[in-house]
């Protein structure tokens, strides 16, 4: 959702006139403006104890300092790393699944109760299971972001699958393509706009569930353990605040990069029903 | 010839009513107990320590909740104390949080100044996931039970108010101008017309703010808590405890479980004249 609309924002950008394009722009640089002169005026007053709010000018050079440290780079890195490999399995388990169960109407209804159920189950409650299960390493981490992101993907491919245009069908079996090519070639390019919107949602639960693990486990890698660590050693309150904001700044790049992939992939599918 | 038509569906919708209702009922629960099943075999085949069989879990619970005195229904402290203590945050941080999310939600949805003043703001804290704020909540409010029922308010907070603001700032201008041509004043206007016009969005907000709340409650008793399910979830697994680990999973299954149901109940109900809901359920 927050991938949608910054899309929209953008295309609204482009789409609006120029009088109304500054007027979003002046704006929306305002509010950011505002928002950070009274952080910083808050804070160097001592209207809020610098131990709790530091200014907003410090968070900033210590973020600096973050990003220049090596090790920190190393921890965000293998955050990423662990993002794309969950994002990666859960597609390639999800989607042939997920069409399976759309294309075939008894298996949906079937499957339906069970999705259901276990759609309630949020993934990071169950990290102590999956610590006396799994470990607390890598496997777990994988694990329990595939288990989370597993379910929109899912979702988005059943409904994918059963939304293909009938007559769509019924026009390939009427040029003699067998079913295996029908599905290849009009189910599959249709529903993957939708496979695709499950992806995108699936990305941004897989970065918060890899996070939040890091986070609760502790552990030597990854920004999660290194907001934890941080809160443990009882240090400077500012690393914690920039460590926050970079994990925030990974979800935008993480947006914007499935947003370009989209825009790549399926520009054909921009005047489809006004999805955008 | 229409053989591609020819789903399970629609061989279903022909047959009489009471044959519908008991397929219907047949598809939803078979699937379950064939689960059961099938986990009872492979768990006593296995004799795992890892996977105990359903009925050992089953046993296990009892004992866990309901093997208290008469006095107390029956029910153990674990019931008392955990499960109430999870039920009451979870219940209060979600109130704060569409509370103050539906506020903001629609002051954003109203004004449009005020909205792309506070877009790029929005857009960017919502990008941080909401249980790495925890460490900060725990060093600026503590261990108690009001840092965690802040940190459950704020986690729903950021649904509710998307949610919201776009909901109301999707009602056609029309509406709002019959509040005027009405001469409302501005609560009837709030009350009257905008929540009602802009209630789908917003009840799709709250449930999903459902599911964050519990979600967030069981995080944040990971951390330096007491009594919870999520404390309890821990301590099972720091005590290797295999069997109250599943137990306590059950709990927190039918937990979200039921919280799903009677929201989306609520939703039904109070929705019942939005053909487009009621399509989709």
């Amino acid at each position: 959702m927050s991938e949608k609309s910054s899309i929209r924002t953008r295309s609204r950008l482009r789409a609006v006139a120029g009088g109304e394009r500054i007027h979003i722009v002046l704006l929306g640089t305002a509010g950011i403006a505002v928002l950070l002169v009274t952080l910083e005026v808050v804070s160097r007053l001592g209207l809020v104890n610098e131990r709790f709010l530091p200014p907003f000018s410090t968070v900033v050079v210590v973020l600096g300092q973050l990003l220049a440290d090596e090790s920190f780079r190393a921890d965000v890195a293998s955050t990423l790393v662990t993002w794309a490999a969950a994002l990666a399995v859960s597609a390639v388990v999800a989607i042939p699944l997920g069409l399976l169960l759309g294309l075939s109407d008894r298996s949906y209804r079937l499957s339906r109760t069970v999705i259901e159920l276990v759609r309630t189950m949020p993934a990071v409650a169950l990290v102590p299971l999956a610590i006396l299960l799994i470990g607390q390493g890598f496997e777990m981490k994988l694990t329990l972001a595939v288990y989370a992101a597993m379910w929109p993907i899912l979702f988005n491919s059943i409904y994918g699958a059963r939304g293909v245009d009938p007559k769509a069908k019924e026009m390939g079996r009427s040029f003699g393509l067998s079913r295996a090519a029908i599905i290849r070639r009009i189910s599959v390019p249709s529903a993957a706009p939708f496979i695709f919107t499950g992806v995108r949602i699936s990305s941004s639960i897989v970065l918060i569930v890899i996070i939040t693990v890091e986070l609760i486990t502790g552990g030597a890698q990854g920004l999660g353990s290194f907001i934890a660590r941080q809160r443990a050693l009882g240090g400077d309150i500012s690393l914690v605040y920039a460590a926050i904001l970079v994990t925030g700044l990974l979800g935008l790049f993480i947006n914007s990069l499935i947003g370009v992939v989209d825009r790549r992939l399926f520009a054909w599918n921009q005047t489809k029903g006004g999805r955008r | 010839m229409t053989e591609l038509h020819r789903s399970a569906s629609a061989d279903v919708r022909r047959l009489p009513r009471v044959r519908r209702v008991i397929s219907r009922v047949l598809y939803a629960v078979g699937p379950l107990i064939l689960l059961l099943l099938l986990w009872h075999f492979l768990a006593s085949q296995a004799q795992s320590l890892f996977f105990p069989t359903p009925l050992a879990i089953w046993d296990n619970s009892m004992r866990l909740f309901f093997s208290g005195g008469p006095e107390t229904a029956f029910l153990t402290t674990k019931v008392t104390t955990d499960i109430v203590q999870s039920l009451w945050r979870m219940l209060l941080g979600f109130v704060i949080g569409s509370c103050a999310g539906v506020l903001f939600g629609v002051a954003v949805g109203r004004s449009i100044a005020l909205k792309r003043l506070s877009d790029p703001v929005v857009e960017f804290l919502r990008s941080i996931p909401a249980t790495a704020t925890l460490p900060l909540f725990i060093i600026l409010l503590g261990a108690g039970d009001g840092m965690r029922v802040a940190f459950i308010a704020y986690a729903v907070l950021w649904f509710v108010l998307i949610n919201t603001a776009s909901g109301v700032s999707a009602i056609h201008p029309t509406v709002l101008d019959l509040g005027r041509v009405f001469r409302l004043p501005k609560w009837k206007v709030l009350v009257q017309i905008i929540v009602p016009a802009a209630l789908p969005k917003i009840f799709a907000g709250l449930r999903i703010g459902s599911t964050v709340a519990v979600l967030s409650a069981i995080v944040s008793e990971f951390m330096l808590a007491t009594n919870g399910i999520g404390h309890q979830l821990i301590i099972s697994q720091a005590e290797f405890l295999m069997t109250n680990i599943w137990s306590w999973v059950v709990v927190l299954a039918l937990v979200g479980y039921l919280i799903n149901t009677i929201m989306e109940f609520i939703e039904r109900r109070t929705l019942a004249w939005d053909r487009l809901v009621q399509g989709a359920s």
